[in-house]
Formats: structure tokens, C-alpha cells, sequence
């Protein structure tokens, strides 16, 4: 069994793993990235721009991919997932699933050509299924790494894809692999998944096909998403007037979420924006019990879009429906305009979803999550990284809901505590002295 | 592979994934590109910056051999490292590549006008070409790193920073203005979302730092000098005296001194000269209050006694600095509120002072009147709109969210609600911001505590006015409270509590030492907000807490935290690379006339020398590279041409403009 030495395992690959491996590695430890899905990225790589910079997502996600991918420092592996974890002396030893992804890593070559041959069309997890795929493919065209991974539960091993590729790389025989990992920390960066989108059944997401996501509508607006276009899933016209619905997934005791998800007054109205660039003409209202544009440059950014013609009407959406027209209906109180209860009708609806966490550690790593389910970190203020058991901490949305900007500075914390951590074992903790002298003149 | 010294260009053109093709038509660009001279390949990819794009470069450095690469996409300044990175992978040298941005200095300025983006985009790729063909290959200027770090400010975020820069084995010098440390989070008794005791935190992370065998600290010291460069800062740190002796520390306590408005407690209470921050604070040695004393004698143990300030000053040479200066409480304007006119109005860091005062077990008083009703307005200082709250001092409104205040505001309610269950309190709020992890919880809290909510629009605030003699209560607080159809509302009350935001501190020196820059929110600049947050525009300095921007406690510490990490980064390996960029002197050119010394505006970066040339003794300019800051001062200077700025030589210049210059027909003609 394969059997690899590091200093620090950063478990998860999104924009929070990365920064943190790289901050790591920078400060020249080994560092093991261990990714659950085919490609690193996570769910940042596949937003449009991001706010208050309005920077191309991709413009910020693919160099740090690439940097993580070429560092002296770092190992990666994708479609693995930590299985067990083990303490040996004061250090860790991780074991470690290698998914098969019937596909010769060594061989492949990102032609996708088996991609091409694969006759087998699937809804694309990356454009949330509003594109195909193929039951091979490079998992999107950013991936890292270029390589391709193969779907066994949908392959008919019609064999197609072995005979176009050119060098070998398809095996239908290979098997899943453990191997160990061992280090002095761990880091989780497990990241979140959001809201469902059944969750709220008043706002019958399942049924009207007019009311998506925030996430979907990120597709929507990216360059590469699935139509190249914002067109509204239900017929495939070009909306009009648009809605956004705050805190559908946040701030609910219906839901058991009590908590703000902190992310979605930025993207709504960050969205919001770049719709108003996609469809001049489109009104666009966003409706909101507070708005919590609270981050660096946030604030200015809310006004911004209040003097491009935004309209943000205070006021929680009880109910979706829809009319014949395939148009939801929204039923709410306006709170600001004298209480009344209206309906108001829009083209399409998207639900500003919040971020619930995505993984329990507690099974593998043995340490507890708060109520909300998020990592639980004892002393949050001092030290917003650290965990309850020595070696292993915490960083990005695993710890609570945040923005990039927050992850990508929390990285850096948790890296800047694990090498502490790491330097304090392999050289013993640094002697304590009496109070210095030197405090004061 | 092809033969030597031919030049083989490989020009590429990005879609920056929508940002640039949005507007321009990258695949014309990559067209015409293509017709010109030693243009090998010319290619477009939605972002050349992703792992799949470099690999292409890569690919075409190996198999084409390409050796001079430009590639059209953002600005510079995001990604220029990373395809020097790709460039250098595949075996070219990293200088070998020339960035043009298309983004900022195209796409997105011209987003109106797709024909005539596409032209320019055209001109500024071909200007890129030209320059390609002269570019040299440069070597980075390497240098030692002093493996030590001044962090200035002794706030939480100061000392996080230090401590966590010290495990990694670095040194660190800590600097703090003031004789005492802690910060502003010393003046806080609890913190959200823990309910923990504030100083007990801070005084175990200050047990730490102080303890820590690689972290000297300084009170009362202060940054007054700096020079050098990344790795190799020259500092000069200038610390007044303490002023007290440790036998006397006591007997000067309780000695009858003139007495100033005790900034601890907001000015609620009155601190002697000579004094304490607070008791237990760190270093226990009392310090004296050197701008209130007038240099009289001053009795203490029965002696008159005369203290001096003298002021020391010492250098130390270090590789980075963390500027951890923190922030200042917003004061509300004479008659703001009614603050400073109606005795009943205080910020909420006031009365959080007033509270521990207090002690507990006591009813709630203010100016000895017992207090019922208390109202707390939020957005005090903060989310001003242009145009519809008057500018401060400096012409500037406060167009930001404070962040902490909300949930600060609420946790005040709750405390309230506990200690003095009878009190009647009024929330006028704006928008509810309690965003972090547990915050939410003070909001509900409050709802269930009775707290009444008044919602305010951000261009119709409340207003305060003193109530009419006789009147059941001091003050009026009026409202158009948009939860209940904008309806006035007078709210009579005993308190009015404003929960003022956070203000960038004065640090104009600093940032003038530094070089470093303030945003227009008048905090400190970070480099980018997702790439690098902590990071400034001067390599080598780096932010830490709230002189960065509006944060909690947590936020503070990781930030300092993430600050330390870039720190061992950078210092870790005991060197640094700095950017070639720098002026070079063509000896056989140059006649000695010494102008370049003249305009050159940076210490020790050009001088003359005595060489020897054919036998001969003769004066020439040198430069040393790492003061050289590649300004260009001293190439337009020059009477004989003999200096060049590497990288970006006159040559590289003069063939750009003649690109740019091409006559419109000829343009035409080429790009048709």
C-alpha cells in the first residue's frame, strides 16, 4: 500500500483548501490536498464574477488551481475522500479512498476524445444539470487535472471511448485504492452545500420551474455556462422582470436554520448587477428583511445598485405559486408600503439560498459540530481556527457560513496556526522565559 | 526546432471568461495577429490563466519553439506572475514574456464600443509585439531576508500577529504608541458571540507574547524612520521614557497630580498624569502622560519631584512589516444626536465603560437620575449617503457598514435586559446586520427580551431633542418607524445610547513612511481583496486587523493570523526575490555628468564612481539595484542616453509607439 509523508493535510480543494495549502507550502512544509470530487475548485470555480470586485470568477479560481497543481510542496489528489484517521505518537495517519475513475491517470491527456465518442448524454452536475454531459468526460473545462473521469453507474461499456482513445488510458477493471497519509496536522476545509431546493415547500421550487437558485442563476450569467445567455429554464424565454427572494433558506426556524447565511444579500445584488448588463431592460427587485451588505467596499456597493435601478422592497415572501403563464406569483407584506398583503408577478424567481455545512468530521476525525452543525471551535475569537483536538483545524464554510473574502483570509489563519502547530512538534515547544525586561524603558 | 537568435513570438489573446470577449472580438485579434512577422502561433482561450490555458503555452514553448510570449488578458498586476510562472516552467526565461492589459485598459473602458475595442485591442497586442522583440532576458535581483519582523500596534491584532509570526521562529519587534497594551479590545468587558470576558483572553494572549523568546516588545515607541527594501527594511523606532521608577510606581499613584480626562473610560472619568490604563493592565509599571504634563515638579513620597522625558531612539534592520494600528471609535459631532448638547446622549462605548463602573448589583443610573427607558440608534457614523449627511473634516462621508456595531448594539441590549429587567428599551435601526456565526442569536434574544424595534430609512434618520422642562424624561427620540407605515413616533427617554462605527485612525505618517495606501473609505488599502487580502501594494508590508477595515475580535485575529503566514512566507527561506526593473547604466555611453544623481528621488539608488576605462580614471554613474525603485527618472535625464530602465528600455518604448503610431490606413491594410 502506498504510504505517503507530509507535514499537513488540507482536506477539501475549494478556494479556502487552496489558499490554506498554499500557505503552507509557502512556508516550506509537504502538503497533502486531498479533494473528493474529480477536479479541485470547489463551488467557487463554478460562480460568474464575484463580488465587490466583479472580478471573472474564473480569473481569480483557475490560477490559484494551477499554483496548488505546479507547488514544489504540494501533493494533490482528486476523487479521494479521507476514510479513517488515527492518531500514532503526536502525529496522524489519514487513510485514504482513491475512487476509480476507470481512467489511466498516468496515460490520459486531457484530449477528450473519449468525451467526444461517448454516445451516453447526461444532465452536467457542473452547469447543474441544465447542460449534458457525457458518461466520460474532462469534468469541465477548467478542471484540474486535465483528466478525465469516467461515470460506471451510466457507461453501457459500449467501448466506444477505449477504441478513439490514443493512448490507452480507459480501464473499466480498475478498483477503488486505499492508501495512507501521514502528517503532523490536519486541516478541514470541507466547504458547504446549499439550501435545498425543496426545502421551503411555500415557495414550490419543485414544481414551478420559473423559480432556480442562486447558484443556478450564477450558471446563467457565467461565460461558460449552459446557454451562453440568461434564459429562464421553464421555456427558454428571456425574462423581464426578475426576482430575487432573500433568506429563502436562512434566518427560518421553519427550515431549523436560525442563522444569517451571510453571502446571499452580496450575491443577489451582485447578480442583480450583472443582469442588468445581461438584460438592460429587465426589472430587477429584490425583496429582503434586512440587507447585510456589511463587508469591505459592501456598502457601497449596495448603493451602487440602488442608483442603477435595482428595486429593494422589504418584505418576506410567504408563498410561490404560478399562473398560466408559467409567471410565479409571489405573495407577500409589503412592510414598508403600509403593511398590505399583495401578489406580485414575475418572469422568473430566484431564491437567494443559504449555505448549510456539508460534511460531519465528527465520525472520522472525532470532533464535534456546534448546534448549527457547523465544526465547533471553542474559543472563536482568539483563535477562529483551532479545534478541540491538537493538530486538527478548521477553515473556510466548514466553520461557518462566509465569503471568499473572509475564506480566503481564514486560509491564511489556519495555515499561519498549522505551521505553528507543525514547527512546535518537529523542534519542541519553545521555552517559556520570565517577563522580559525589554517592555519598557 | 528553430534556428538561433530567430525570434519566435506566440501571442495570446484571453476572453478573460467573458470580460474581454464580451466586448472585443478576441478571435479577429488572434487573426490579424497572426500575419505579422515572427508571429509563430496566436491563440484565444476563455481564460488563459487556467491550468488548461498555461499548459497550452507551455505546449507551444516546448514544441514550436516559441521565445517570446505575449498574452492580452486582465491587468498586470493580477497576472502577470502567473504566466511568468508558465513561461519559466517551460524553460524560457520568465522576462521573455510581455502582459497587456486588455481588461482594464480596453474592454472595460470601451465596453460601449465592440468595433472600436476590437481596434484597439489590435494596436495594444501589436505595440506588445514590438516590444516582445526586444525583450532580454533578466534575472530577478535576489537578496537576503533578515528573518525578523516589525509589527506595529499592540492591539489584538498586533500581538496575534507577533505571537504567531514568533512560533514559526522568526523575530519580531512589537511597537505600541501608547505606555500600555491591549487595545481597544482592553476597553470591552465581553465579547460576542461567546459571552467570554474580554481581558482575559487578551491578557492570555498577552502572558504569551511577552513570554515568547523571539518577540521584544516596546511601549510607547513609535516608527520615525524607514528605508531599504523587502528583506532589508531599515527602521528607526523612537521611544519615549516611562517616567517612573518601579520604587515609586505606588507612592506616584496616590500622589495628589493634576488630573485629564481619562481616555480608558471615554472621557467619563478623570485618570491623574501619572497612571495605569486600568488595574491589571500590562506592563504594570505606571507610565507617565508626557503631552499633559507641563514640566513642573510634582510631589510624590513628599518630595517634589521633576520628570524627564527622554526620548530614545535605536535602528534594526528587518524583513517585513505588519501594520496592525487599529481603528478609533466614530465621535459624533457637537449636537449630533445631541451628542456633547444633551447631557443623556453617550456612544455605546461609553456606556459600556459606564456599566463596568457601575458594578454590579446597582440599579442604572446616568447623572444621578435613575434611568427606565433607554433608546439605541444604530448607524451612527456609518452608511452616510453623499449628498445627504454632511461631510467630516476631511470633506468625506462614512459610506460604509461598521460591521461590529449591530450585533455590539444588541449584545448591549441583552446585557441591559439582564442586568435591569424593569428598563423599557427602544432599537432604531436601519437595516439588522447580525450576519456572523452566532450573532443571529442577539437578535433573537433582543426580540424576545421586549426590546421594541423602530426601523429608520437610511435618508430620514431619527432625530434628538431635549425634552421640555417638567417633561417625565430628559430627552425625545423621533422616528418615522417604517415597520409601522412610517408613521412619527416621539419616544421619550432617559438615555440615548449611539452605536457609532468604526473610524480609520490618523496613521498619515505612517502611510507616508510606508508608502503604502489608504482606499476611499480611508482605511488601509489591501492589494486585492480576494487574491491578496492582507497584503499591500509595497512588498513586504502587510495589514493586520482593523487599521484595514471594520472587524470583530475574530475577524482581527485571523486577519493577523493570515498576516503572520504571508510573513514566514516571505521571510522563511532567508531570501527574496525583487523585480529586475531597474535603471542600468551603459558605461560606454556615460560621461559622468552626474543629472541622473540630480533627479534621482531615492536614497543610495545612483552614485558615481571612479572606474578605470582604456587606463584611464573616470567618473561613471552606478546603480544599486535593490534602492532602485525603476522610476525612469534618471533615463529622461540623461544627456547621452546611457541609462535604461531593464525591462523596459527605450527601444522597447520607441518600437511600441511606432506599433501604436501606424498610420490609420496602414492599420487598415494590416489588420484587414
Amino acid at each position: 500500500m502506498k504510504n505517503i509523508q507530509v507535514d499537513a493535510i488540507v482536506v477539501g480543494g475549494g478556494i479556502a483548501g487552496m489558499q490554506t495549502a498554499l500557505d503552507i507550502a509557502n512556508q516550506g512544509y509537504q502538503v497533502a490536498l486531498v479533494e473528493r470530487e474529480a477536479s479541485i475548485g470547489g463551488k467557487m470555480i463554478a460562480l460568474s464574477k464575484v463580488f465587490p470586485t466583479l472580478d471573472c470568477c474564473s480569473c481569480i479560481t483557475t490560477p490559484k488551481m494551477s499554483a496548488v497543481a505546479h507547488h514544489p510542496n504540494i501533493q494533490f489528489f482528486t476523487f479521494c475522500e479521507v476514510q479513517a484517521v488515527s492518531e500514532s505518537g503526536d502525529a496522524y495517519r489519514a487513510e485514504v479512498l482513491q475512487k476509480p475513475r476507470y481512467i489511466d491517470v498516468d496515460a490520459c491527456t486531457g484530449c477528450r476524445q473519449c468525451e467526444y465518442a461517448c454516445p451516453i448524454y447526461l444532465e452536467n452536475p457542473f452547469d447543474l444539470n441544465l447542460s449534458a454531459t457525457k458518461a466520460v468526460r474532462v469534468p469541465f473545462s477548467t478542471a484540474v487535472p486535465q483528466i478525465a473521469v469516467l461515470d460506471i453507474e451510466h457507461c453501457i461499456l459500449c467501448g466506444k471511448c477505449e477504441k478513439v482513445c490514443p493512448v490507452e488510458a480507459i480501464d473499466f477493471t480498475q478498483q477503488p485504492e486505499t492508501f495512507h497519509i501521514d502528517t503532523q496536522a490536519i486541516i478541514l476545509a470541507t466547504g458547504f452545500e446549499i439550501t435545498p431546493r425543496n426545502a421551503k415547500k411555500e415557495y414550490n421550487a419543485a414544481h414551478i420551474p420559473n423559480v432556480i437558485d442562486g447558484l443556478v442563476m450564477e450558471r446563467l450569467l457565467a461565460p461558460t455556462g449552459p446557454y451562453g445567455r440568461v434564459l429562464r429554464p421553464g421555456d427558454g424565454k428571456e425574462p423581464e422582470s426578475i426576482a430575487y427572494v432573500q433568506c429563502a433558506g436562512s434566518r427560518d426556524d421553519t427550515l431549523g436554520v436560525e442563522y444569517c447565511s451571510r453571502v446571499c444579500c452580496m450575491y443577489a445584488i451582485k447578480q442583480a448587477m450583472l443582469l442588468s448588463g445581461a438584460l438592460p431592460l429587465a426589472d430587477i427587485t429584490i425583496y429582503y428583511m434586512d440587507i447585510r451588505t456589511f463587508g469591505k467596499g459592501y456598502e457601497q456597493f449596495y448603493q451602487n445598485a440602488k442608483a442603477m435601478g435595482v428595486q429593494f422592497v422589504r418584505g418576506k415572501v410567504a408563498s410561490i405559486s404560478q399562473d398560466e403563464h408559467q409567471n410565479p406569483l409571489l405573495r407577500l407584506e409589503l412592510t414598508d408600503e403600509g403593511s398590505q398583503i399583495v401578489e406580485r408577478n414575475h418572469d422568473l424567481v430566484v431564491l437567494s439560498v443559504g449555505m448549510l455545512p456539508a460534511v460531519s468530521p465528527e465520525a472520522i476525525y472525532n470532533i464535534p459540530v456546534g448546534e448549527d452543525g457547523f465544526i465547533y471551535i471553542p474559543n472563536p475569537n482568539l483563535a477562529p481556527t483551532i479545534t478541540n483536538r491538537p493538530g486538527i483545524f478548521a477553515t473556510g464554510t466548514a466553520v461557518s457560513p462566509m465569503d471568499i473574502v473572509d475564506s480566503v483570509v481564514l486560509a491564511g489563519a489556519a495555515a499561519a496556526e498549522a505551521a505553528a502547530y507543525i514547527a512546535e512538534h518537529h523542534n519542541g515547544a519553545p521555552a517559556l522565559m520570565p517577563e522580559r525586561e525589554a517592555i519598557y524603558a | 526546432m528553430p534556428e538561433n537568435n530567430e525570434l519566435r513570438i506566440g501571442v495570446y489573446t484571453c476572453y478573460c471568461g467573458g470580460n474581454i470577449s464580451d466586448v472585443v472580438d478576441c478571435e479577429r485579434v488572434a487573426k490579424t495577429l497572426i500575419e505579422f512577422p515572427n508571429v509563430v502561433v496566436s491563440r484565444t482561450d476563455m481564460s488563459m490563466c487556467s491550468d488548461a490555458g498555461q499548459s497550452m503555452i507551455e505546449a507551444d514553448i516546448r514544441e514550436k519553439g516559441i521565445n517570446r510570449v505575449v498574452i492580452g488578458a486582465c491587468a498586470p498586476s493580477l497576472h502577470e506572475q502567473t504566466f511568468r510562472g508558465t513561461v519559466t516552467r517551460a524553460g524560457l526565461n520568465p522576462y521573455l514574456y510581455h502582459h497587456v492589459g486588455l481588461r482594464e485598459q480596453d474592454s472595460w473602458v470601451h465596453h460601449c464600443d465592440c468595433e472600436g475595442a476590437t481596434c484597439k485591442a489590435m494596436r495594444l497586442m501589436l505595440a506588445g509585439v514590438a516590444k516582445a522583440r526586444h525583450l532580454d532576458p533578466l534575472e530577478p535581483i535576489r537578496l537576503a531576508a533578515e528573518k525578523h519582523a516589525l509589527v506595529i500596534g499592540g492591539g489584538v491584532a498586533g500581538l496575534r500577529s507577533a505571537l504567531d509570526i514568533a512560533r514559526r521562529g522568526l523575530n519580531v519587534t512589537l511597537i505600541e504608541k501608547s505606555p500600555f497594551l491591549g487595545g481597544r479590545m482592553a476597553q470591552l468587558e465581553t465579547l460576542f458571540p461567546t459571552g467570554e470576558d474580554a481581558r482575559t483572553g487578551l491578557h492570555g494572549l498577552i502572558q504569551k507574547v511577552i513570554q515568547h523568546p523571539k518577540i521584544t516588545l516596546f511601549t510607547q515607541a513609535q516608527l520615525v524612520k524607514m528605508a531599504g527594501y523587502v528583506g532589508d527594511y531599515q527602521v528607526t523606532i523612537e521611544q519615549q521614557s516611562r517616567g517612573v521608577h518601579v520604587e515609586i510606581a505606588e507612592a506616584a499613584l496616590t500622589a495628589n497630580l493634576p488630573e485629564v480626562p481619562d481616555e480608558f473610560n471615554y472621557g467619563l472619568t478623570r485618570r491623574k498624569i501619572i497612571y495605569r490604563a486600568y488595574p491589571g493592565c500590562y506592563p504594570s509599571t505606571p507610565a507617565v502622560d508626557w503631552k499633559n504634563y507641563n514640566g513642573e515638579p510634582l510631589v510624590i513620597n513628599g518630595q517634589p519631584t521633576v520628570l524627564y522625558n527622554e526620548p530614545k531612539t535605536f535602528d534594526l534592520t528587518v524583513g517585513a512589516i505588519v501594520v496592525a494600528t487599529g481603528f478609533k471609535p466614530y465621535e459624533p459631532r457637537q449636537g449630533e444626536y445631541g451628542y456633547g448638547e444633551i447631557p443623556e446622549v453617550v456612544t455605546l462605548p461609553q456606556l459600556i465603560r459606564h456599566l463596568a463602573l457601575l458594578g454590579d448589583g446597582k440599579p442604572l443610573t446616568w447623572n444621578d437620575h435613575p434611568v427606565r427607558d433607554v433608546a439605541l440608534i444604530h448607524c451612527v457614523g456609518s452608511r452616510e449617503i453623499e449628498g445627504v449627511h454632511p461631510p467630516h473634516e476631511d470633506g468625506e462621508v462614512n459610506n460604509y457598514c461598521s460591521r461590529v456595531c449591530c450585533t455590539a448594539t444588541l449584545h448591549m441590549a441583552n446585557e441591559l435586559h439582564e442586568r435591569f429587567p424593569h428598563l423599557n428599551l427602544y432599537d432604531l435601526y436601519e437595516d439588522i446586520r447580525t450576519y456572523g456565526h452566532g450573532h443571529e442569536q442577539y437578535y433573537r434574544d433582543a426580540l424576545e427580551n421586549t426590546t421594541r424595534f423602530l426601523r429608520f430609512h437610511g435618508d430620514d434618520r431619527p432625530e434628538v431633542v431635549a425634552a421640555e422642562p417638567g417633561d417625565t424624561h430628559p430627552v425625545l427620540v423621533r422616528i418615522n418607524d417604517h415597520l409601522t407605515w412610517g408613521e412619527a413616533m416621539e419616544v421619550p427617554v432617559d438615555l440615548v445610547v449611539l452605536a457609532v462605527g468604526f473610524m480609520p485612525r490618523d496613521v498619515s505618517d505612517l502611510i507616508k513612511l510606508l508608502k503604502i495606501s489608504a482606499g476611499t473609505d480611508r482605511f488601509l488599502l489591501e492589494r486585492h481583496p480576494k487574491l491578496q487580502p492582507v497584503e499591500t501594494a509595497v512588498p513586504g508590508v502587510v495589514l493586520a486587523g482593523t487599521a484595514q477595515g471594520p472587524m470583530t475580535v475574530q475577524e482581527s485575529c485571523a486577519a493577523a493570523s493570515a498576516a503572520a503566514a504571508k510573513v514566514s512566507s516571505l521571510l522563511g527561506q532567508g531570501q527574496v526575490e525583487l523585480e529586475p526593473f531597474v535603471a542600468k547604466v551603459d558605461l560606454e555611453k556615460c560621461d559622468g555628468t552626474g543629472t541622473c544623481m540630480e533627479v534621482c528621488q531615492y536614497e543610495d539608488a545612483i552614485h558615481l564612481e571612479t572606474v578605470l576605462i582604456a587606463g584611464q580614471e573616470v567618473r561613471r554613474a552606478v546603480v544599486t539595484p535593490a534602492n532602485c525603485s525603476g522610476c525612469g527618472g534618471c533615463v529622461s535625464a540623461c544627456p547621452n542616453r546611457a541609462i535604461d530602465v531593464q525591462g523596459w528600455t527605450l527601444t522597447q518604448y520607441e518600437a511600441m509607439i511606432d506599433a501604436f503610431a501606424l498610420e490609420p490606413a496602414e492599420l487598415v491594410e494590416v489588420m484587414a
